[in-house]
């Protein structure tokens, strides 16, 4: 009964923000009537349909290979990554990289070494590969190891246990890293659209309406775009519900044990730490070499280097790479920590009062499937050009995997502790002081592992597409000059930057952790 | 089908935590002649777990010997001559009873057993009627009979059990006991019982091992001899109280070195293998 009602409160309350928009967007409220009513968007939507459904078939056909191959991909190299433990850790750099590019950075490079074609679908594969490889990782490795003892005990081999146990007990992880994924191949469609000169799709389409400034026709793209992700996302997690609540059933937490490193003998930790740096090169190299193209548009990671470093063009583009950077840099964090400080206040908001939570979480939602190239034209004709603009499409796309992150730690916070203080009459700020904010201080670096790649990404496009500053513009006008060696360099740099970012976390966290003193 | 024999001989295992090594079994040696029933009790963590792990080649010994009929445990786990219980029922969740209960042919590459033998198992843990449900469906105990039920589904020579009934109420248990005990008459596999109930190690087995604190050594070997079909009855015996409160001296740390002591020299006074009637009746 409780259940229904507030199904129903949070169906009002939902209503309620659709007519605040409504209601908005007809006294044109916001900036000058850059956000439309949403009767407006639908009704041009409708009139112009003829013209959307050539860009839709093209993105749709983009996201659905690019989803079956990094799928695939991904699948096979996490049950390798199972089956073989070491190939995880040769896989790592490339693993790394995979999750950190920022897709925006890689776009011209994938259309220099590929086909347009080829170039559009590889990146929707590769924003797919991580969400799901992980996840894949994650539930082979979650399977009960008493019943992966039992198989063993009836001399069943790695190769049983995967077929009997391990894939049907990873099948709910899987299927939410599809949840994901899903959204991820269309970002990535509609990102290579954008930057590959494409006949059709909707991030060609986008390109094109973006000079007209009607916020109405740039609100349907969106919208459709954002409609195409979600339905890829609701999709995945109708599956995964049906599959969860049976494995749910009588699964008990336990993770098998990480393997053990620390007996290892040093020679060989070194060299595998060589090959986990050298394969993305290799990978790079091996590319190139396929695609058979002129090393003065495709550079090999030698190329790069005598670009950068050892070439006569060397220090003119350090200098240009450099105060791309200097500009880059600093808004990336204060994005980052911008986006953080949402995520860390709506998951408070959700403790807190659970039910507008709900409502909002669908808007919530939206800011994650809807394509950020779609969302950046909108938060121009809003805020303009100028810094805001940057940081609000970061905060954007940074806050909501942290807002799950950290949403998920105050959840798991034991109920025990919150009846103890309840019982001592602590009002909900009290207890959030108490006991929420300090037990969620773990996972707010976890989300900060996840946001970092997401930030920098953001910043680039807006960058791109809104202030012209920094390595997105940079990278932008590159692609103008035909500068290849600075496209591949914007891309590599773009890629080290974010694995550095990624990897300062756990020696902030270190640094951050208030126990090691008393070690 | 007769069980095989067990024996470990001078075993030594040890793990390395943190890059240190850890002794859990010391120079054990131990011998279950074929279609026997032998308990295995001990301090939490003392290595008993490991000692079943190693006969069923889930680890293997840093050094001695392991045979299991003359043969090494990982072939016989291979040829399904061993059959296995935990302490967690470890079913899979997306299984019917019926299927999990199959779960042991499809390891081993057999081909799936007739219906009527898998009914037959169903009965004989008392889950008729729920051949179809999901152990998620289950209570806990009959999760735990449909796992009996899986580790007698091969027809073992070898029965290897740990804790198989820890997680059960104690009315629940003492079923279980009489189960397990009625369907061991009936097929004598060579049984190992690890457990933390004394009086269940007592009903049930021919012989009591005790271990040490780990690293595991044997502190005492104690034959059981009450003549079987062991009935409830048992239970109120004065007998059966005094072998479990021997058994529970030796457990506890504050009077186990004395005990010990005892124990052992009544064991020097026999071989292990045919120890002496050391205050138990018939």
């Amino acid at each position: 009964m409780t259940r229904l009602g507030d199904h129903i409160a949070t169906g009002v309350l939902i209503l309620l923000l659709l007519a605040a928009w409504e209601f908005a967007g007809q006294l044109k409220l916001v900036a000058d009537g850059t956000l439309p009513p949403l009767s407006a968007i639908l009704l041009r939507l409708a009139a112009e349909w003829r013209e959307y459904w050539p860009h839709v078939g093209a993105t749709l056909y983009t996201a659905s290979l690019g989803f079956l191959i990094g799928n695939t991909v991904a699948l096979t190299a996490a049950v390798s990554f199972c089956l073989w433990p070491v190939t995880e850790r040769i896989f790592r750099g490339v693993n790394i990289a995979a999750f950190t590019v920022p897709p925006i950075a890689i776009a011209p490079v994938l259309v220099i070494a590929l086909d347009g074609e080829t170039a559009r679908i590889t990146l929707a594969a590769l924003l797919v590969y991580f969400p799901t490889m992980t996840a894949a990782m994650a539930g082979l490795r979650s399977a009960d190891p008493r019943a992966v003892d039992l198989i063993r005990a009836y001399g069943g081999g790695p190769l049983r246990t995967l077929w009997l146990l391990r894939l049907r007990a990873a099948l709910p992880a899987i299927l939410s890293g599809f949840q994901v994924a899903a959204p991820a191949a269309v970002l990535g469609a509609v990102l290579a659209e954008f930057g590959s000169g494409a006949r059709w799709g909707l991030g060609t389409f986008l390109l094109g309406s973006l000079g007209r400034a009607e916020p109405d026709r740039l609100w349907g793209i969106g919208l459709t775009a954002t409609a195409i992700a979600g339905l890829g996302y609701a999709l995945s997690a109708t599956l995964a519900a049906r599959t969860t609540s049976l494995n749910r059933a009588v699964n008990i937490g336990i993770a098998g044990p990480e393997p053990d490193t620390a007996s290892e003998a040093p020679v060989r930790r070194a060299l595998l730490l060589a090959a986990a740096i050298l394969m993305p090169l290799l990978i790079w190299q091996a590319m190139l070499l396929w695609a058979d193209l002129s090393p003065i548009i495709a550079k090999t990671p030698m190329g790069v280097i005598d670009y950068l470093i050892t070439g006569k063009t060397a220090s003119s583009a350090q200098t240009r790479l450099l105060a791309a950077l200097a500009e880059t840099v600093p808004i990336t964090i204060a994005g980052m920590l911008l986006g953080l400080g949402f995520a860390f206040a709506l998951a408070l908001l959700s403790f807190a009062a659970p039910l507008l939570m709900r409502a909002l979480l669908p808007f919530a939602l939206v800011t994650q499937t809807m394509p950020l190239v779609a969302l950046t034209p909108l938060a121009v004709l809003i805020f303009g050009r100028g810094i805001t603009v940057t940081l609000v499409i970061t905060i954007s796309v940074t806050f909501f995997a942290a807002f799950v992150v950290l949403a998920q730690g105050f959840a798991m916070i034991p109920k025990a502790a919150f009846d103890l203080v309840d019982a001592y009459g602590a009002s909900t700020l009290r207890k959030l002081r108490l006991i929420a904010i300090p037990a969620s201080r773990q996972w707010l670096f976890v989300a900060a592992r996840l946001a970092l790649p997401k930030a920098l990404l953001g910043v680039m496009i807006a960058e791109w597409l809104a202030t012209g500053k920094g390595l997105g513009n940079l990278l932008n006008q590159s692609r103008g000059y035909l500068d290849y060696g600075m496209i591949w360099a914007v891309a590599v740099v773009s890629i080290l930057l974010s694995v550095l970012l990624y990897q300062l976390t756990p020696v902030l966290e270190w640094v951050g952790r208030s126990d090691r003193r008393s070690k | 089908m007769q069980g095989l024999p067990l024996q470990f001989t001078n075993v030594s295992k040890a793990f390395s935590i943190k890059g240190k090594a850890l002794p859990v079994i010391d120079n054990l040696s131990l011998d279950c002649p074929a279609g026997s029933f032998t308990a295995l009790l001990g301090p939490s963590g003392c290595g008993k777990s490991t000692l079943l792990r190693l006969a069923l080649a889930l680890e293997s010994e840093d050094s001695g010997s392991l045979r299991i009929g003359g043969d090494s445990p990982r072939s016989i786990c291979r040829s399904g001559a061993v059959g296995v219980a935990f302490q967690d029922a470890a079913l899979l969740p997306w299984r019917s009873v019926e299927s999990n209960i199959r779960l042991p042919f499809e390891v081993l590459g057999r081909k799936r057993p007739d219906a009527a033998k898998i009914n037959g198992l169903i009965e004989l843990v008392g889950l008729k009627g729920f051949e179809k449900a999901r152990p998620g469906e289950l209570s806990g105990g009959m999760r735990q009979r449909v796992a009996i039920a899986r580790s007698l589904a091969t027809e073992p020579r070898v029965l290897l059990m740990d804790e198989p009934f820890g997680a059960l109420d104690l009315i629940l248990r003492r079923q279980m006991n009489l189960e397990l005990q009625r369907i061991w008459s009936a097929k004598r596999p060579t049984t190992l019982l690890i457990t933390h109930g004394i009086d269940e190690a007592v009903y049930l087995a021919d012989r009591v091992i005790v271990l040490s604190p780990r690293p595991a050594r044997v502190l005492a070997d104690i034959p059981v001899s009450f003549s079987r079909p062991r009935g409830a009855e048992l239970l109120r015996d004065p007998a059966f109280h005094h072998v479990c409160d021997r058994i529970a001296a030796l457990l506890d740390p504050e009077t186990s070195a004395a005990s010990a002591a005892a124990e052992t020299a009544a064991l020097e006074t026999s071989s292990v293998t045919a120890p002496a009637k050391t205050g138990t009746t018939a």
